[in-house]
């Protein structure tokens, strides 16, 4: 049987975050704002399926055929970080159906503030809270506040009829981050779009360029590394805070 | 290349305590090859009206039926990779050929494919220089029957450890899912796999000394690959299949 050639590897950009902050709306916008310049693929984990994959096919911002749901079992968080078999095998196949892409958005079932992407899974995650969840959420921290590639504060713009102080909860944001990004934003607003947008291309240019790397939100437990002799050594991260490097665009484990 | 995993053991023989440990292994929910996203085939079955309380009599039908197919295959699966041979490749694609014609619903082949998928990625990384999981990775789309059966070989189970295997995971996938389903005590749940046990050794005692391809029951339920094929077109699924 002839060797397959393997299809190109996707930047893989995860959405997590609690139900009803807008991970599906800010897909959308990736979509709508990204389409005509990148190859673009969405996988979706809603609870119920495909509601959320039904969402995006409606919203037309692209090829229905490249919006696929994943079934969780009721176990979102399960599909995102302890098994991703099924993700993987979900973003391998939109890779090889839609040869060469350039990112593959997977979306989480919306969870608690728990959730967070395996490093298995994708290269760079994004955390999405809204102002009308609260104004305290962003100050009650957790691995995707904390140390998410980018946390998200949407709908910024209701942020006066739900008495909730938009540049306080943004502040919060930041003290939880320490200097890692965090980005109001609202549909209504261009500038804050065309700043997600610059920030999904800057992730996509240090990935192709080799020195993305993949940053774990944790929690962390005691874990291994191969040592360079294949000896492992034991750590543990006390911050909660952990990086692995990966060799860039190259083909995926299958 | 994928990273390999340090530590694996070399295969142990059938009845030691590292293939005793490997099945436990092989049939622990935790496993990461997509097992949480199944239901055996429950979620249509129960959308389509069956009653909790016949949960009981539908393990058994999946026993005696779709399980007894699979493990059927993977006996023989595993006896083939054991004896080796020249072309191990067609040899299992062979027997994947013959668990495809007993199985009629394509909605259940595709099913067991994605799960094969999911086992190989594993056994890849777990046996990465083996020529048995080289022989299956050449296949395409093997049903789970003839990866686990490479699996079981590698692992060193003996043929009933792998028809245990097959048995209890099927019965343990339907009850989990029983519990996201329909309010229930797990306890009841888990004393349904414990009341399937029976059934299980049946099957252990038809199956495991199958060497041929003739000796692969074939046994249909026609109600099951019915859910199956209209589970396949549902929207709003809790469960792939």
């Amino acid at each position: 049987m002839p060797e397959r050639i393997a299809p190109a590897r996707s930047l893989r950009l995860g959405v997590a975050g609690p139900v009803g902050t807008g991970k599906s709306s800010l897909i959308a916008m990736i979509c709508r704002e990204m389409a005509a310049d990148l190859n673009l693929g969405v996988i979706t984990n809603d609870i119920y399926t495909d509601e959320d994959a039904r969402f995006l096919r409606s919203a037309g911002v692209l090829d229905p055929e490249r919006i696929r749901a994943v079934e969780t079992g009721a176990c979102p968080h399960t599909a995102i970080r302890d098994d991703v078999t099924a993700n993987l095998l979900a973003v391998e196949d939109l890779e090889a159906d839609f040869d060469p892409l350039d990112v593959v958005l997977v979306e989480s079932g919306g969870d608690n503030l728990t959730a967070t992407f395996s490093p298995a899974l994708v290269d760079a995650q994004i955390f999405v809270l809204d102002v009308a969840g609260g104004g305290d959420v962003a100050r009650k921290g957790g691995p995707g506040i904390g140390r998410a590639d980018l946390l998200v504060i949407n709908k910024t713009d209701l942020g006066p009829y739900v008495d909730v102080d938009v540049p306080r909860m943004i502040a919060d944001g930041r003290a939880a981050r320490d200097g890692r990004p965090v980005l109001g934003l609202s549909r209504l607003d261009r500038s804050s779009i065309d700043e997600l947008t610059a920030w999904v291309r800057s992730v996509l240019h240090s990935f192709r360029s080799g020195s993305h790397i993949a940053v774990d939100p944790g929690p962390m437990a005691p874990h291994w590394h191969a040592g360079e002799a294949g000896q492992g050594f034991r750590h543990a991260h006390e911050d909660g805070e952990h990086s692995h490097r990966h060799a860039g665009p190259a083909p995926s484990p299958s | 290349m994928p990273q390999v995993l340090q530590g694996v053991p070399a295969v142990e023989p059938a009845g030691s305590g590292s293939a005793e440990l490997m099945l436990m292994l092989l049939a622990d929910a935790r496993l990461p090859t997509g097992a949480h996203t199944q239901s055996a085939g429950l979620e249509p079955a129960i959308r389509a009206g069956l009653p909790v309380g016949c949960v009981p009599g539908y393990i058994q039908a999946r026993l005696r039926t779709v399980s007894t197919v699979e493990a059927g295959a993977a006996v023989l699966a595993r006896h083939r990779t054991r004896t080796g041979g020249t072309d191990l490749a067609s040899a299992l694609a062979e027997v994947d050929h013959a668990w495809r014609a007993r199985t009629v619903s394509p909605a259940m082949r595709e099913t067991s494919a994605l799960l094969g998928r999911g086992y190989l990625r594993l056994v890849r990384r777990v046996w990465p220089g083996a020529a048995a999981v080289t022989a299956v990775a050449r296949l395409a789309g093997p049903g789970r029957a003839v990866v686990l059966g490479v699996a079981g070989a590698l692992a060193g189970l003996s043929a009933s450890q792998l028809v245990r295997l097959i048995g209890y995971e099927d019965a343990q996938t339907v009850a989990a899912a029983a519990l996201k389903l329909e309010p229930l005590d797990p306890v009841d749940a888990t004393g349904w796999v414990i009341g399937a046990h029976p059934e299980i050794e049946r099957m252990v005692a038809e199956l495991a000394s199958i060497t041929a391809i003739a000796d692969i029951p074939a046994a249909g339920a026609p109600l099951i690959e019915q859910w199956a094929e209209i589970h396949a077109t549902t929207s709003q699924r809790l469960f792939r299949a």
